[in-house]
């Protein structure tokens, strides 16, 4: 009886392990998506079904009215993404071209004390930003950049560099040195190792690199609606515009929403393409 | 092919000295090995000789030339990794011709190079592949290739065949010995296996601590080692050693080894006489090949068979301890058994207990 036990258990075993598995992954999807979900659902609702109690959500009620709304008479929806979007690449760009180089140099060559200044630099992750936000604002305003985007770049670059700096610093210590050593054999230079060698390899963590600083600057609400008024305005502030005084036309704002994280969502899959490619190619085996 | 001279080099990081006035002189076309345990100091001498890492002082030349301050591709040498170290975004054919590639080379002539190199190695149909997708072997094989593409001045190997499995390890190791003899490329070879050293090897430099015990051919470090280490570090089965002491009888020397007295032939021994008086104590190391069963002799106890194929090691219990004889062929005897043994002592090898050098050489 026991032994046809423990070969039930010794069978039952590994499925019972997958199945939690499966479980704990799909508790996981779910808590992820749900806010989604609920996002593009209230953006295909009526308002009078939004906010019945319980909220209709039958398809019967669902409708592309918000959108039309939104997209026929927010400009400033437009010129909110094109903002965001200027404002996110160059701050992403930016990021990485100082940021990969600084780590590297961090990682590999003699900095004297590297890992203090590497604390350091994440030492400036720990001040709120409330903290900064009025010298902030008078520096930006000396310099006469208050609604530009430069200052938004200028800003948001402030926090992005330090965490490209870490994200990247971490995976050039793992670089296998040989590597390095055998392209100083070679004949390359720390710059022709560091472009012909150490980035190639790097796609992947450049990538979360690109996709983290992306959404960082595009999702920022706090400085944006500090360091600008109208012109500079990002997508956040848009959306936010939809809660006015007297009334929140929840519907639009979900639905201006929605078109805003598009550009993220499709930045998201690009990238984790390549960074499931990177790795499945064992890009640093041996 | 380059000559190349080391001159009282030492290198510490911080603290920890991992050099210690280490003095070669590589003759131009000669193929050496560093050969010592992990830690030893080895791969920093190679480093240190390709330029991967500065001195903390003395002096490196190459055909005469103090080139310490030269970057390894000023000082033209090639090296092959341990872990191989191939770009994996590169294709066999980019790896192997990305040296020429740096150098400015049209790609023509650079096609052509590598067809040439990859042919002698036989990797002319993996051209097109990422080392992800070759065999270790295959991998082993690009990364000499890379080595080769350019004719360099000298070859540094380090550990090249440590990941592969032993048939393989063979196979590659006569490939870079057949290597050396068709090129005649200076070539220095890191290793901590005894047998890839002496099988490949024109002269062996033997580390230990940092320091290089003893440099010669692989018949003196095997058969005339300077050191108890050396004797030690050198030989399958392990060389054993007994403390022994010293007796005379007028010219005749003898060792007694617990309750076995052993006669030494004074000629195979004649710095025994000056160098160590009545009663003193040294350390005695036997080969298992200097030791033999006989009908006569010191009384001992089989405790261990092994047979290997061509030789049987059979370790015996007698009065002075343990040994290890190894017999030829397939030996026909039985665990418990009680034999005699008879020692070569020709062949025997006399260190000073304290400081472990040889102390009377034949």
């Amino acid at each position: 009886m026991s032994a046809l036990r423990g070969r039930l258990g010794a069978r039952l075993g590994p499925w019972l392990c997958d199945a939690g598995v499966i479980v704990a992954i799909g508790v996981f999807v779910v808590w992820s998506i749900a806010p989604l979900v609920w996002l593009v659902l209230s953006s295909i609702l009526p308002q009078l079904s939004l906010i019945a109690r319980p909220p209709q959500i039958s398809p019967v009620h669902w409708t592309l009215d918000n959108y039309v709304t939104v997209i026929g008479s927010a400009a400033a929806l437009g010129q909110g993404m094109l903002n965001s979007f200027i404002v996110a690449s160059f701050t992403t760009a930016v990021a990485l071209a100082l940021g990969a180089p600084a780590a590297y140099a961090l990682a590999r060559l003699s900095v004297p004390r590297s890992d203090a200044v590497v604390l350091l630099i994440l030492a400036t992750q720990m001040l709120p930003a409330i903290a900064i936000a009025i010298p902030l604002f008078i520096v930006i305003a000396r310099f006469g950049l208050i609604d530009t985007r430069l200052a938004l770049i200028i800003v948001y670059l402030s926090f992005n560099l330090p965490i490209v700096i870490w994200i990247l610093r971490g995976f050039f210590l793992g670089i296998p040195v040989g590597l390095e050593r055998a392209a100083a054999v070679d004949g390359a230079g720390v710059i022709r190792t560091f472009w012909m060698i150490v980035l190639p390899i790097s796609v992947p963590p450049l990538c979360a690199a690109v996709v983290f600083a992306f959404i960082e600057s595009w999702n920022e609400f706090f400085f944006a609606l500090i360091l600008t008024r109208q012109n500079a305005e990002t997508v956040p502030l848009v959306i936010a515009a939809f809660a006015g005084q007297y009334q929140t036309v929840f519907g639009q704002m979900m639905a201006a929403a929605v078109i805003s994280i598009a550009p993220v969502i499709l930045l998201a899959i690009l990238s984790r393409n390549h960074i499931v490619r990177g790795f499945a190619e064992g890009m640093l085996k041996g | 092919m380059a000559h190349v001279e080391l001159q009282g080099i030492s290198k510490s990081y911080g603290h920890v000295v991992v050099c210690r006035d280490v003095n070669l002189e590589i003759e131009q076309g000669e193929f050496v090995t560093l050969l010592g345990p992990s830690g030893c100091g080895k791969t920093t001498t190679l480093n240190l000789i390709a330029g991967l890492d500065d001195p903390s002082s003395g002096d490196i030349r190459m055909e005469g030339r103090r080139v310490n301050a030269l970057s390894p591709v000023q000082r033209d040498v090639a090296m092959v990794f341990q872990n191989y170290a191939l770009y994996p975004h590169m294709t066999v054919a980019e790896n192997i011709g990305f040296t020429l590639r740096l150098r400015g080379i049209r790609k023509a002539a650079i096609r052509a190079r590598v067809e040439e190199v990859a042919a002698s190695l036989e990797l002319g149909d993996l051209l097109g592949r990422l080392p992800a997708q070759l065999s270790g072997g295959q991998q082993q094989r690009v990364a000499i290739g890379r080595a080769l593409v350019r004719e360099p001045k000298v070859f540094l190997f380090d550990e090249p065949f440590s990941n592969l499995d032993a048939a393989l390890r063979l196979r590659m190791r006569a490939e870079v010995k057949e290597l050396h003899q068709r090129l005649g490329v200076t070539s220095i070879f890191v290793t901590h296996d005894q047998e890839e050293a002496m099988s490949v090897s024109d002269r062996i430099a033997v580390m230990h601590h940092g320091r290089v015990e003893q440099f010669g051919t692989p018949e003196e470090i095997y058969a005339s080692p300077a050191t108890r280490y050396v004797a030690t570090f050198i030989g399958s089965p392990q060389i054993e050693l007994f403390t022994a002491v010293i007796e005379r009888n007028g010219d005749e020397a003898a060792l007694r080894i617990g309750p076995a007295r052993i006669d030494l032939p004074a000629e195979s021994y004649p710095g025994l006489a000056e160098g160590s008086a009545e009663g003193s104590k040294v350390e005695v190391g036997i080969r298992a090949e200097h030791v033999a069963l006989a009908d006569r002799g010191i009384a001992a106890t089989v405790r261990l068979v092994q047979p290997v194929g061509p030789s049987t090691h059979v370790t015996l219990d007698w009065e002075g301890g343990t040994i290890v004889a190894r017999l030829n062929g397939f030996a026909r005897v039985e665990r418990g058994s009680r034999v005699h043994l008879d020692l070569d002592t020709r062949h025997l090898l006399l260190f000073d207990r304290k400081t472990g050098q040889r102390i009377a050489a034949h």
